[in-house]
C-alpha cells in the first residue's frame, strides 16, 4: 500500500519529453481550417498549421511567409505575389499558385462557409500567373490587403479539399489537418488535446521545439493553476489573475501592446447620444487613468482616439490622451442643454432625466468592472447608467445588432492596419453605433484606398483628430495582452499570441543541463 | 420479470419523448441562437448564410419535426460547434465520463457504505461523530470551490498530482499517469455522494437495527456485530441501492462543474459548453444519451432492489 | 424503539446549533444591512483587497468593495434563493404527488412518467438553458432552480397518500360520504406536513448550492449585486493574492448547509424513522 502510494505521488515534475514539448492551453476543440473558423481556439492552432502570403513581424508590419515578394500595380487595382519555391504540404505535395487561387475562391464564397469574406470584400478574384506566382484583382484599390493577409488567411491545400463545400470536410477539419507550417498533426484528441509535431520539411528556420500540445483548458483559473503547477508554459491571462502568477517560481509576466480598443458605444441613432458635444463631454467625465492602474493593474494605454497605440505607425502620437475633466463634461452637457435637478440628476429642457442602461457581458471581471467604474464617474456628473449584464451571444445578436441599445461596454480586435471603415462609415454592417460624421467616411475611404505610408499616416492622423471633436465612441483603453510564461521558455515574439503563433518555430527551451 | 421490463422500457421511452421535446422548446425560445452567430463583425450575408447552412432560418416546429424524425431513425445531426455527428462527438467523450463517474460511483460506494455501518455500530460515538459531522461538511461545500483548493494544494504547492487533464499529454505514461490524474476529481465528484450514502446507510443501519426480528436475533445471543453486517447491511443496501440511483445523472450531468474545473474531457463539459454555446444539436443528444443513461440505471437499480429485497420481489 | 431513541442521542445539541445558527443568519439577512451602513456595491479600486479596518471591518474585495456589507447583502440573496426556491419546488411536488396519490389510475401515471423525465434530465443542462433564456436574476434563479428540484417532494408525497388512502380512517370517511375534499383537507394533509417538511430540509441546501454552481459558471446573481455563491466563485481568481475573499462565503455557505441539514435530519427523526429510506437525493 504505502508503497503503491508513493509510486503513484512519486513520479512528479516534468515528465518525460517535456523538455522539448511547448504546451499552450485553448479554450474549445479546435476546427482545423481558418477559412471557415472563427473562433480563438481554432484561430491559434490554426496560425501554426497554416502559414499565410505575409505573416507580421514584431512592428505588426508584413513580411514575407508563403510569399517572397509582391508587387502592387500603378492604379492598386491588382496585386501580384511571387510566391516560396521548393514548398511542400505537409503530405509531401508540392505547394502552388493553384492552392492560393484555391484558397482565395473558397473565402469569397459564402456557400463554402467562409467566415473571412468580409475581410476580402475588395478582393474580385485571384488569377494563377504561373505555378508560383499569383495576381489579386481588386475592386478598388485596398490598403489592407498585405496586414489582412497575414491575419487569418492561411493558405489551404487545394489537392485535398477540391470538390466539396469547406465544412463538409470533417476529417480534415477535425482530425488531419494538412498545412505548410512548422508543425504537423500527430494527435487529436477530443476534448482533451492536439499534439503537434515538428515539421522537418519546414521551409523556414527549423522549430526550436519537438512538439507543440494545446491542452483544453477552459477555465482561466484552472489554466493559471497548470502553469503554477508546470503542466503549460505559456498562456495569456486577465489583470484579475495576475496575483496569482507575479513572484511565482518559474514564472514570468510579459505585456505586449495589441490592436484593441475597449470602448463604451453610445448609440448615436438616439436621441440622447446623437450629439457629439454630449458624446465629447461624456468622454471628459470618465477616470481612465483609474480604470487603467486600479481594473487593468497599469497593463493598458490610455487612448486619444479608435486607433490603438499598438499601430505606432499611425497612432497619433503628437495628441495627449483625452484627459479626465468632470468640469468641462459638466460645462458641455450644459451647453448642449442638460442641467442638473435638485438632486443631482442631469435633466433635459423636458426634464427627462439623463439616465440609460449600459450593457456589458457577464463573466469578465475586467469587462464588468469597467462598466462598474464608467457608471461611477458618470455618477459624479449627474448621469444615470444602469449596468446590465449579458450573456454575450444574446447581447450581440439582440441588442448590438439590431442597434436597440442606449449605451454598451464592449471592444473591437482588428488586424494590424488603422483601416476603420466597416467599423465607423455611415451605413456599414459593423457600424453598431450608427455614428455618421461625412468628413469621417470620405477620410476612411480615402486612407483604405491610399498605399503611400505618409500619405495615409496624415490621413489616420486627421481621423483621429476629427474624433477629437466627435468621438464615435467613447474609448476608455488599449489593453496590453498579459502572458504568464515558464521562465524556461525562450524566443516568444514580442507580440500577441494569435500573432506570436505566426512564429512558433521561434519557441524553444532553456537548455536545463546547468539547472538541475 | 420480462413483461416488467417491456413496461419499464415503453416508460423509458415516453420519458425520453418528453426530455426531447421540452428540451428543444426551451432553447430554442432561448434569445442569442448558437454562439456562431454572435460575432459583431458578421456582416447581414454572412449571417443569413450561416443561418440557412444550420437550417436555423426555418420556423421552430419544423425544425423539430425535422430533429424528430432523423432521430428516430437514430441520426441526432451534426453539431455546429464541432461539425462532426454529435453521437460520435458524444462517443468520444463518453468513456472519460465513464471512467470518472465509475471510479466516483466506486469511491462513493466503497467509502460511504462501510464507514456509514461502522457508524451505525456504534451511535453516539467519537467515530460515529467523526462520520456524521464530516459528511455534513461535504454536503455543504461547493464542488468548484473544493476542487480549486485541491488543486491548489495537491498540484500547485505540493506538486504530488497533475492540475488538470486526463493523461499528461503530448506523452503516452500508461496506467499509474492516468491514475494520478483519476484522483482528485474522482474524490471531488464522489464526496457529495458519499457523504449522502454514508447518512443513508447508517440510518437505514440503525433503524434495522431496531426491528423487531434483529431485537429477536440479539436475544438469542448472536453477537451485534454480526447482527449488523449481516442482516443491517442487507437491508441498508436496498435503500442505498435506490439513493445511487438516483444518484446517476449527478455523476454524470452534474460533473460538469468538477470537469471543468480540472479540465477533464468529459461529456458533462461538453454538455455544459453546448448549452452555453446554444449548440442545438448537440445539447439535444448530449440530454437524450443521459437521460436515456438514467432510465437504464434506474431500472437496473429497481432490477437490483428486487434481488435484494424480497417482499419486492413477492409483490 | 429503542434504536430511534438511540441514534437521536446527541442530537439536540447539534439542534441548537443548528437552530441558533440559522436564527443569526436570518437575523444577518434581515437586519444586517440596516446594521452596517456601508454600500456593497461601490467600488473604490485604490483600496482594492484590503484588509480589515475600521471603515471595513472585514477588509474589502477585488474591487475595493467592502466585504461584510458584501457578505449582507448576500445572505438576503442566497437565503432568499434557497427558501424561494424550495417553497416553489415543494410546491409544485406537493401539488403533483397529490393529484398522483389521489387521483390514482392513469393520472397518476402519467404524471409519474414526467416526474421521472424530469429525474433523468440532467438538471444542470437545463437550468441552464432556461436561465440563458431568462437571464439570471433572484427570481429567475427562483424559477429555474424551483422548477428542477421538485422531483423529490413530489414522489414523497405520493409514496406518503397511497400508503394513506387504504388507512381504515380514510376508508371509514369515505364510507360515511365524506366529500374527496374534505377527506383530503381535513384527514390527508396533516399527514403530509412531517414529508414535506423533510423535502423542504432537502431543498434549500442544494438551491444554496445550485446558485453557486451556477455562479461557478457565470449564470448565478449577476455582479455586482453580492450572492454568497457569486462571491466564491469570484473569489476563486484570488485565490493566493487575497485567500480571505474565500473563505467567508465559504464558511457561510458550509454553515446554513450544515445547520439546515441538521434541522432536516431532527425533523426527520422525530417525524418518521421510516421517511429516512426515502429520503430523496439532492443537487450537487
Amino acid at each position: 500500500m504505502c508503497m503503491s502510494l508513493s509510486l503513484l505521488l512519486g513520479c512528479t515534475r516534468a515528465p518525460a519529453g517535456g523538455d522539448d514539448t511547448l504546451r499552450l492551453p485553448l479554450i474549445n476543440d479546435p476546427i482545423f481550417n481558418p477559412v471557415i473558423a472563427p473562433d480563438i481556439g481554432s484561430v491559434m492552432v490554426n496560425k501554426v498549421l497554416f502559414p499565410g502570403l505575409v505573416r507580421p513581424d514584431e512592428q505588426l508590419r508584413p513580411v514575407p511567409d508563403l510569399a517572397v515578394s509582391w508587387q502592387a500595380a500603378a492604379d492598386g487595382m491588382s496585386w501580384t505575389f511571387v510566391l516560396r519555391p521548393n514548398v511542400t504540404w505537409h503530405d509531401g505535395a508540392p505547394f502552388s499558385a493553384r492552392d492560393v487561387k484555391f484558397t482565395f475562391d473558397q473565402i469569397l464564397d459564402l456557400a463554402s462557409g467562409s467566415r473571412l469574406r468580409s475581410d476580402f470584400s475588395a478582393v474580385d478574384g485571384v488569377d494563377i500567373v504561373d505555378s508560383l506566382t499569383v495576381r489579386f484583382r481588386l475592386k478598388a484599390p485596398f490598403a489592407p490587403l498585405l496586414p489582412l493577409l497575414g491575419y487569418n488567411a492561411g493558405i489551404l491545400p487545394e489537392h485535398i479539399l477540391k470538390g466539396r463545400k469547406l465544412t463538409d470536410a470533417v476529417a480534415f477539419n477535425r482530425t488531419t489537418p494538412v498545412g505548410t507550417g512548422p508543425f504537423r498533426i500527430e494527435r487529436v484528441v477530443p476534448g482533451a488535446s492536439v499534439t503537434l509535431v515538428r515539421n522537418a520539411s519546414y521551409f523556414g528556420a527549423a522549430p526550436g521545439v519537438a512538439r507543440m500540445v494545446f491542452k483544453v483548458v477552459p477555465d482561466i483559473n484552472a489554466q493559471v493553476a497548470q502553469l503554477r503547477a508546470g503542466e503549460l508554459d505559456l498562456i495569456t491571462i486577465e489583470p484579475a489573475n495576475l496575483g496569482s502568477v507575479e513572484g511565482v517560481a518559474g514564472v514570468r509576466v510579459l505585456q505586449v501592446p495589441v490592436v484593441q480598443h475597449w470602448y463604451v458605444g453610445f448609440n448615436a441613432s438616439t436621441p440622447m447620444f446623437s450629439s457629439p458635444i454630449v458624446r465629447r463631454a461624456l468622454g471628459f467625465a470618465v477616470n481612465r487613468q483609474a480604470i487603467a492602474a486600479g481594473v487593468l493593474k497599469g497593463y493598458a494605454d490610455l487612448p486619444g482616439g479608435t486607433i490603438p497605440v499598438a499601430l505606432r505607425d499611425f497612432y497619433d502620437s503628437a495628441a495627449a490622451p483625452v484627459p479626465y475633466a468632470p468640469d468641462s463634461a459638466r460645462r458641455l452637457l450644459a451647453s448642449a442643454g442638460w442641467n442638473p435637478g435638485p438632486d443631482g440628476t442631469l435633466k433635459n429642457a423636458k426634464g427627462e432625466p439623463f439616465a440609460f442602461e449600459l450593457l456589458v457581458d457577464k463573466g469578465n471581471p475586467t469587462r464588468e468592472q469597467s462598466a462598474l467604474a464608467v457608471q461611477q464617474d458618470l455618477g459624479k456628473i449627474g448621469v444615470r447608467a444602469t449596468i446590465r449584464t449579458m450573456e454575450f451571444a444574446a447581447l450581440v445578436r439582440d441588442r448590438v445588432l439590431p442597434a436597440t441599445y442606449a449605451a454598451v461596454l464592449i471592444w473591437w480586435t482588428t488586424p494590424p492596419d488603422p483601416d476603420q471603415y466597416a467599423f465607423y462609415v455611415t451605413g456599414q454592417d459593423n457600424n453598431h453605433v450608427k455614428w455618421s460624421n461625412r468628413t469621417a467616411d470620405s477620410l476612411l475611404s480615402l486612407g483604405r484606398a491610399t498605399q503611400d505610408p505618409i500619405q495615409r499616416r496624415a490621413i489616420y492622423t486627421a481621423f483621429q483628430r476629427l474624433e477629437r471633436d466627435d468621438p464615435p465612441v467613447l474609448v476608455l483603453f488599449y489593453p496590453r495582452e498579459i502572458q504568464a510564461a515558464s521562465t524556461r521558455l525562450e524566443g516568444i515574439p514580442a507580440l500577441g499570441i494569435r500573432d506570436a503563433l505566426r512564429h512558433s518555430e521561434r519557441f524553444r527551451f532553456a537548455r536545463q543541463d546547468t539547472i538541475r | 420479470m420480462i413483461r416488467f421490463l417491456l413496461r419499464r422500457l415503453g416508460h423509458g421511452l415516453f420519458v425520453l419523448f418528453v426530455v426531447s421535446t421540452v428540451t428543444f422548446a426551451i432553447m430554442s425560445a432561448a434569445p442569442g441562437g448558437p454562439s456562431l452567430l454572435a460575432d459583431p463583425k458578421l456582416s447581414v450575408a454572412e449571417r443569413a448564410a450561416i443561418e440557412s447552412r444550420l437550417g436555423i432560418d426555418q420556423p421552430v416546429t419544423v425544425q423539430y419535426t425535422r430533429w424528430l424524425g432523423r432521430a428516430v431513425r437514430g441520426d441526432l445531426g451534426a453539431s455546429f460547434l464541432y461539425q462532426t455527428s454529435s453521437l460520435s462527438t458524444i462517443g468520444s467523450r463518453l468513456p472519460q465520463t465513464l471512467l470518472l463517474a465509475g471510479t466516483a460511483l466506486l469511491l462513493t460506494i466503497g467509502i460511504g457504505i462501510p464507514l456509514g455501518m461502522s457508524a451505525a455500530a456504534r451511535p453516539g460515538s467519537r467515530l460515529d461523530r467523526i462520520v456524521t459531522s464530516s459528511s455534513g461538511i461535504a454536503l455543504a461545500v461547493p464542488a468548484f470551490w473544493l476542487g480549486m483548493i485541491l488543486i491548489l494544494v495537491f498540484a500547485v504547492w505540493a506538486r504530488l498530482l497533475p492540475a488538470g487533464g486526463a493523461v499528461t499529454e503530448g506523452v503516452s505514461l500508461g496506467l499509474l499517469d492516468r491514475l494520478r490524474h483519476l484522483i482528485l476529481p474522482a474524490l471531488v465528484l464522489a464526496a457529495a455522494g458519499c457523504a449522502e450514502v454514508v447518512r443513508y446507510t447508517r440510518s437505514a443501519a440503525l433503524t434495522t437495527l431496531a426491528l423487531p426480528f434483529v431485537q429477536a436475533l440479539r436475544a438469542r445471543g448472536i453477537s451485534p456485530a454480526r447482527v449488523l453486517w449481516r442482516h443491517g447491511l442487507r437491508h441498508a443496501l436496498v435503500s442505498v441501492v435506490s439513493v445511487i440511483g438516483l444518484q446517476l445523472p449527478r455523476l454524470v450531468g452534474g460533473a460538469a462543474i468538477t470537469e471543468t474545473v480540472f479540465s477533464w474531457p468529459g461529456m458533462g463539459r461538453l454538455g455544459v459548453e453546448a448549452a452555453l454555446g446554444r449548440d442545438y444539436p448537440l445539447v439535444m443528444a448530449v440530454t437524450l444519451v443521459v437521460s436515456a443513461g438514467v432510465v437504464v440505471a434506474s431500472i437496473m437499480a429497481d432490477l437490483a432492489q428486487m434481488l435484494l429485497d424480497p417482499r419486492i420481489r413477492t409483490a | 424503539m429503542t434504536g430511534a431513541a438511540e441514534h437521536t442521542r446527541g442530537r439536540p445539541l447539534r439542534l441548537i446549533v443548528a437552530l441558533v445558527a440559522l436564527g443569526l443568519l436570518t437575523v444577518m439577512a434581515v437586519a444586517g444591512p440596516a446594521l452596517y451602513h456601508v454600500d456593497p456595491i461601490s467600488m473604490d479600486l485604490s483600496i482594492a483587497g484590503g484588509g480589515p479596518s475600521a471603515a471595513h471591518l472585514l477588509g474589502t474585495d477585488e474591487s475595493g468593495r467592502d466585504v461584510l456589507a458584501r457578505l449582507l447583502a448576500g445572505a438576503r440573496v442566497s437565503l432568499t434563493v434557497g427558501m424561494l426556491a424550495m417553497c416553489l419546488a415543494v410546491g409544485i411536488g406537493t401539488v403533483i404527488g397529490t393529484v398522483a396519490g389521489f387521483g390514482g389510475g392513469w393520472v397518476d401515471a402519467v404524471l409519474m412518467r414526467i416526474t421521472d423525465a424530469a429525474l433523468a434530465v440532467p438538471v444542470l443542462f437545463v437550468v441552464i438553458l432556461v436561465l440563458t433564456f431568462m437571464g439570471s436574476s433572484v427570481f429567475t434563479l427562483v424559477a429555474a432552480i424551483g422548477a428542477t428540484s421538485w422531483m423529490g417532494a413530489a414522489r414523497v408525497v405520493r409514496g406518503e397518500l397511497r400508503v394513506l388512502r387504504e388507512e381504515p380512517f380514510v376508508e371509514a370517511a369515505r364510507a360515511l360520504g365524506t366529500p374527496r375534499i374534505a377527506i383530503m383537507v381535513r384527514h390527508l394533509l396533516p399527514h403530509l406536513v412531517p414529508p414535506v417538511l423533510v423535502a423542504a430540509s432537502v431543498g434549500v441546501p442544494s438551491a444554496i448550492l445550485m446558485e453557486s454552481a451556477l455562479s461557478f459558471l457565470g449564470l448565478g446573481v449577476q455582479p455586482p449585486a453580492a450572492s454568497w455563491g457569486n462571491m466564491l466563485s469570484g473569489a476563486q481568481t484570488y485565490l493566493t493574492s487575497y485567500p480571505w475573499l474565500a473563505l467567508y462565503p465559504g464558511l457561510l455557505i458550509l454553515l446554513t448547509v450544515f445547520a439546515v441539514n441538521a434541522l432536516g435530519d431532527a425533523l426527520r427523526a422525530a417525524a418518521d424513522p421510516h421517511l429516512l429510506t426515502r429520503r430523496p437525493g439532492g443537487v450537487g
